[in-house]
């Protein structure tokens, strides 16, 4: 471990003895113990919280969510933890008794003006870091990027302050988002006045919806059940009352759903990728929603 | 810290009262802030409009309650507090607001009760033209998906939308997060080219010149929700700056109870 | 040698009764009437003009309020001496000597006065109001989200407190640490006698002044309901507030941070002492330096951004709106040009303070200063190429993102610099726990939970998940209010006794600290879980799953304010009645420390002379940054003699 090796290049430095005492009675050793408890900390709260508290999501780009915020976590943990040890050692043993109550100040610590190596070690690894982080993000967003042959195409509008929902094709046009699962989607979005944020939390994607352009974004839905679309972009006077529901469907219950909205069961069947029979022609009752997805809370 | 040169004569008198009438001033200014922001909410001189009872009626083979809502949408503010004395009384008009706005009226918060059938009945007085979204020119949410239409020369049909292109306001309501978040009703309040322009003035109160709407609907569960127009009545971008972007015109509450 | 003779203090010079000219009838409160004159002139006269057409409101509010900050600086003194210099009648030495104050005793605090401590000093009361404001909108905001359908605010006044808060904060944070200790400080650390442009130096502050009540003014003109981005065409579709707004951020961005940080930079340039080689300032200088340079980048924007608001909203311009021709994108890309430098703006100042307090408590020098002054740099340099990080999920270039998440990512290495420097120069020092290290400590904590966090926001894909959610929210609350004010707030406490000639009262102050450090923590922590919950942020209801979180950060946010509040009443109370400050209470070695308190106008009885950079500890040196032996020992000067013309130990 390099932060190891980091403490005694510092100790061995500036401690005088010449025979070591052992590794657990020096400052490196009490450094290392606090760096590994709070990096257990931190790895335990990056590896357990998020499950816990975001909401559960329903498609890869959600859980590349998730497994981003693990994994820099985890990455994260043990460099904060190092900071937060060399900082609370200091406090514990380099404080003298009573120091805050004195007006004499202590006498001098050594002048010690810099570490070279130290300095280039410290900026190398932090470089190391910075380019495992970026080679992981622009390796989640690349395959985030690929557009699917045959995706849904739904075009949102934004507007003050509701979200519609057209589905070309079907003559459809819905304030419910209503999805099939496992079908490639892709988003139109745009809106009418000002802009908006379209946010699917569970499942990882947003864009704004701005007036007069045409944002795409795509994602795959893969866990039925339902959720709501809020607007994350500030627009006025009710933004706090600008969500509606939404569910991830079996792509019948999808078919059937455009058909209850007003769609012929043909372009309902090809809308939704199923064979026309599997369509109920009767527009009388509406496909049964899954129940609120509504977070971790509950 | 406890000081060992207490003697020092700097140290001319214990800080404690500086302290707390510190504590003590901030505090004041805090919650004299928080009562000017609060104060700043707009509640209409004639409160909260309560739908009358009319009894029960059976929905769908269930018994429920049935009440009957009115008000009335108006071209201004100050047409509508003339037209006070003649009956639709008094509207929202509050400080951030100019009198030339559009208004609803008598109120802009109602009470239902919960569960119930609700007749509303809604005289709209004011002028229009196209939505921005031809989505609001249609009926949502109502029973039969369908409202009521008195044309101002008497002639009633029965819509499930009006030409998009004359809409004077819509009534649009939604169950706030938490609140029936499914509940959803949007009716447009249609106008006519026909209708006399009336903006700033008051004349079709006076001519008693409206479209009459009425549409029955059913009511969620207890809780407030939120309702507002959605037709571009106001200025600036997309006409809904202004009086859209003040609440207490255009916007209020629901309160199911 | 001749002043180190004379009996006097060059502020006691006795002045003629016409010294200063029109000054001598020049003060706030007549800056204040010119304002409201001259606005209320301009009102008659555009509301006459403007009133029937369609720009009515706008062009009213935007000529009203303009008249009132030209009044305002015209009251107060702004265009004197300009004015005398285009007809040809320059300042005596007289007049210069009177507009620094001299003279006037406390009453030079409400006046347009040159010298950079008064300055300083107006600085710091104005921060500290503003933040008083800015909190106490803070609680409006968490009163309304402690339950989810609560009917405390109405929706429109509850944006418009969610822009203000935001607004006045980030005002107030860009000249905590630059506005009091880089003029009333810095000055004096690098041996010179006033800023370089001392005039301007009160211009930048009184037009600060000027700018806030335009702010306030939104109140009453329907309120800015866009949040502090003000993006487009919200912005535009906006009431009139927004034009009030877009005056208050010209007024300030454009006029006051750009003299400022010209002034900033010219002085540490060219009015170094005798010695003072840019490899010996101390180190607060460079971080002064790289911060005012980058608000000389960033600002401008900002000017540019909101004037051409004005002329969409007031003369039918259509720069931003899409459905003219327009771009809101436009407007993104201008307003973070100023945004993300802003941040830095704000951060740099505060930690290199934190450094100087670093090397004062642990007794030793600043660990790797060249590596901090390239980490400043560093900083600076890449904070100017990550904007479009805010824009990642706007649509805006979604190939850019990959460029953007490096140089986002990158600005993490020098930020990793500061930490090594702090962590650096505490270790194997002798820690003296006096109140500014534990505001170093705070910094500490609530920076690495403000990075860490800041990561996650970095990654495009993550960043679809927390843009424009309570996350975020926490997020720049612990870098700006957790990171940079609070090492504002450790440098209040370590300049103190120099600034106000008392010591701060420490039991109360650390009273204080640990209310804010914990309930800090309490209420971010409950908006980190807000966030990853799904809660956006500015929304005035919520879904109450997330009750709970609201519920704790608002309970957190309450003990934050009684926090600053108990801060606020230590410096009350230790200003008023505290005990007298040494000159140097902390032993510490850079220039400010060797002058007398409180400091004499131009600071210096005989010019310093600089052998060494201000961090000797332990090397067994004498002092490389002192007054010459051959002058009085500043504390031959009795400090009771000079008191009650500086007012500073008076209230």
């Amino acid at each position: 471990m390099s932060f190891e090796q980091q403490f005694d290049a510092i100790e061995n430095e500036i401690t005088e003895e010449g025979d070591a005492p052992p590794f657990f009675s020096r400052p490196g050793g009490k450094i290392f113990i606090i760096w590994l408890v709070f990096t257990a900390i931190g790895v335990v709260i990056g590896v357990f919280a998020p499950h816990h508290l975001l909401p559960g999501l329903q498609s890869g780009t959600g859980s590349d969510v998730w497994a981003t915020i693990v994994f820099f976590t985890v990455l994260a943990a043990p460099v904060a933890a190092f900071v937060y040890a060399l900082a609370f050692y200091s406090l514990l043993a380099w404080r003298p008794k009573k120091s805050g109550s004195s007006d004499e100040p202590p006498p001098d610590g050594p002048p010690q003006r810099g570490n070279g190596p130290l300095t280039i070690l410290w900026v190398g690894i932090s470089t190391l870091l910075v380019i495992v982080l970026l080679v992981w993000g622009m390796t989640v967003w690349s395959s985030q990027q690929v557009a699917h042959d045959g995706a849904l195409q739904v075009n949102v509008t934004g507007q003050q302050w509701l979200w519609t929902y057209e589905y070309p094709g079907t003559g459809v046009t819905s304030r419910t988002l209503e999805l099939p699962q496992d079908r490639p989607v892709e988003f139109n979005v745009t809106a009418l006045d000002v802009i908006h944020g379209f946010w699917l939390d569970t499942m990882g994607i947003q864009t704004d919806a701005n007036p007069n352009e045409n944002t795409v974004i795509r994602t795959t839905p893969t866990t039925l059940g339902g959720f709501v679309v809020r607007c994350s972009q500030l627009c006025g006077l009710n933004h706090a009352f600008m969500n509606n529901k939404g569910s991830v469907v079996t792509p019948t219950q999808f078919g059937n759903w455009l058909v209850s909205q007003g769609a012929t069961t043909s372009a309902a069947a090809k809308s939704a990728d199923v064979p026309e029979s599997s369509l109920t022609p009767s527009s009388t009752s509406t496909t049964t929603a899954a129940p609120m997805n509504t977070g971790a809370s509950q | 810290m406890a000081d060992p040169e207490k003697s020092q004569e700097d140290e001319r008198k214990s800080p404690a009262f500086g302290v707390v009438a510190t504590l003590l001033g901030v505090f004041a200014f805090i919650v004299a802030v928080g009562v000017f922001f609060s104060s700043q909410y707009y509640t209409s001189p004639s409160g909260t409009v309560v739908a009358q009872s009319l009894g029960t009626t059976e929905v769908n083979g269930q018994s429920m309650p049935h009440v009957a809502l009115n008000f009335q949408t108006y071209p201004n503010s100050t047409g509508s507090r003339n037209a006070q004395g003649t009956g639709p009384g008094s509207v929202p008009v509050h400080s951030s607001g100019s009198d030339s706005w559009p208004a609803y009226g008598m109120s802009n918060v109602f009470q239902v009760p919960a569960h119930s059938l609700v007749t509303v009945t809604v005289h709209q007085y004011d002028s229009g033209g196209p939505l921005n979204n031809p989505w609001f020119s249609k009926v949502h949410g109502t029973q039969d998906g369908t409202a009521t239409v008195t044309t101002p020369d008497g002639t009633s049909s029965t819509v499930s939308s009006w030409d998009q292109n004359n809409i004077g306001h819509t009534f649009t309501v939604r169950g706030v997060p938490g609140y029936d978040p499914n509940f959803f009703l949007s009716v447009p309040l249609p106008t006519n080219a026909d209708l006399p322009n009336n903006e700033g003035s008051a004349s079709n109160q006076d001519n008693g010149q409206s479209y009459t709407v009425t549409f029955s609907f059913i009511s969620g569960g207890k809780g407030t929700y939120a309702w507002n127009c959605e037709a571009p009545c106001g200025q600036m971008v997309a006409a809904f700056g202004g009086v859209m972007s003040a609440y207490g015109f255009m916007s209020g509450f629901i309160h199911v109870v | 040698m001749s002043i180190a003779t004379a009996p006097l203090l060059l502020e006691d010079t006795p002045l003629g009764p016409k010294a200063g000219g029109l000054y001598r009838r020049q003060n706030a409160l007549v800056g204040l009437i010119a304002g409201v004159v001259l606005a209320a002139i301009g009102w008659v006269i555009s509301h006459a003009l403007l009133q029937g057409s369609n720009w009515g409101s706008d062009m009213v509010v935007t000529v009203t309020l303009t008249c009132w900050v030209i009044g305002f600086n015209i009251g107060i003194g702004t265009f004197n001496a300009p004015f005398r210099w285009v007809v040809g009648k320059d300042s005596t030495r007289e007049d210069e000597l009177y507009g620094a104050g001299v003279g006037q005793g406390a009453a030079r605090y409400w006046k347009y006065c040159t010298d950079h401590k008064v300055v300083g000093t107006q600085y710091f009361v104005l921060v500290m109001v503003l933040f008083a404001i800015g909190g106490t909108l803070a609680m409006m905001i968490r009163t309304q989200l402690i339950t989810a359908h609560s009917s405390f605010l109405s929706p429109g006044t509850y944006n418009n407190i969610v822009t203000i808060h935001g607004m006045i904060m980030i005002i107030a944070t860009i000249i905590m640490v630059s506005g009091p200790f880089a003029n009333f400080i810095l000055p004096i650390m690098i041996g010179a006698k006033d800023m370089a442009f001392p005039r301007l130096n009160a211009m930048s502050l009184w037009v600060v002044v000027s700018a806030v009540p335009p702010l306030l003014a939104t109140f009453v003109l329907g309120g800015v309901d866009t949040g502090w981005t003000t993006y487009a065409p919200l912005s535009v579709q906006a009431p009139p507030a927004m034009d009030a707004f877009a005056i208050c951020i010209i007024t300030f961005a454009g006029v006051s941070v750009t003299v400022a940080g010209i002034n900033t930079i010219v002085t540490v340039s060219t009015m170094r002492a005798k010695g003072m080689t840019m490899s010996r300032v101390p180190i607060f200088a460079w971080g002064s330096v790289v911060s005012a340079a980058l608000g000389l980048y960033a600002m401008p924007a900002f000017l540019t951004a909101m004037s051409m608001m004005i002329t969409d909203r007031a003369t039918g311009t259509s720069f931003f709106v899409n459905q003219l021709g327009g771009a809101g994108w436009l407007w993104e890309n201008v307003f973070w040009t100023m945004g993300h430098p802003e941040v830095y703006v704000i951060l740099l100042p505060g930690t290199a303070a934190l450094m100087e307090i670093a090397s004062t408590f642990s007794r030793k020098p600043v660990f790797a200063y060249k590596a901090a002054v390239a980490a400043f740099v560093g900083i600076g340099s890449l904070a100017i190429m990550v904007w479009a990080h805010h824009m990642f999920t706007t649509g805006w270039a979604p190939n850019l993102a990959t460029p953007f998440m490096l140089t986002t990512e990158l600005i993490s290495i020098p930020t990793g610099v500061i930490f090594l420097v702090l962590i650096g120069t505490i270790w194997k020092g002798s820690i003296w726990a006096r109140l500014p290290m534990y505001f170093l400590y705070l910094f500490l904590w609530n920076f690495i939970i403000g990075g860490v966090t800041g990561i996650y926001l970095s990654d495009v894909p993550a960043d679809q998940f927390f843009h424009g959610n309570m996350f975020t929210t926490a997020h720049f609350h612990y870098t700006l209010l957790g990171g940079a004010m609070i090492a504002a707030t450790g440098a209040v406490c370590y300049w103190f006794p120099k600034m106000t000639g008392r010591m701060l009262n420490e039991r109360i102050g650390k009273t204080a600290f640990w209310f804010i450090a914990i309930a800090f923590q309490v209420t971010y922590f409950g908006q980190f879980w807000e966030g990853f919950q799904g809660m956006p942020r500015r929304i005035a209801f919520y879904d109450p799953i997330f009750l709970r979180a609201n519920q704790m950060s608002t309970i957190g946010a309450y003990f934050l304010m009684l926090g600053w509040m108990i801060l606020l009443a230590a410096i009350i109370v230790s200003w008023r009645n505290g005990k007298i400050a040494p000159a140097n209470p902390w032993h510490a070695k850079s220039l400010e420390w060797k002058v007398q308190t409180p400091v004499p106008l131009e600071n210096f009885l005989v010019d310093p002379v600089v052998t060494s950079d201000p961090y000797t500890y332990g090397e067994g040196v004498p002092d490389g940054q002192n007054q010459p032996s051959a002058a009085p020992e500043p504390e031959l000067v009795p400090a009771g003699a000079s008191e009650s013309t500086s007012g500073g130990g008076a209230s």
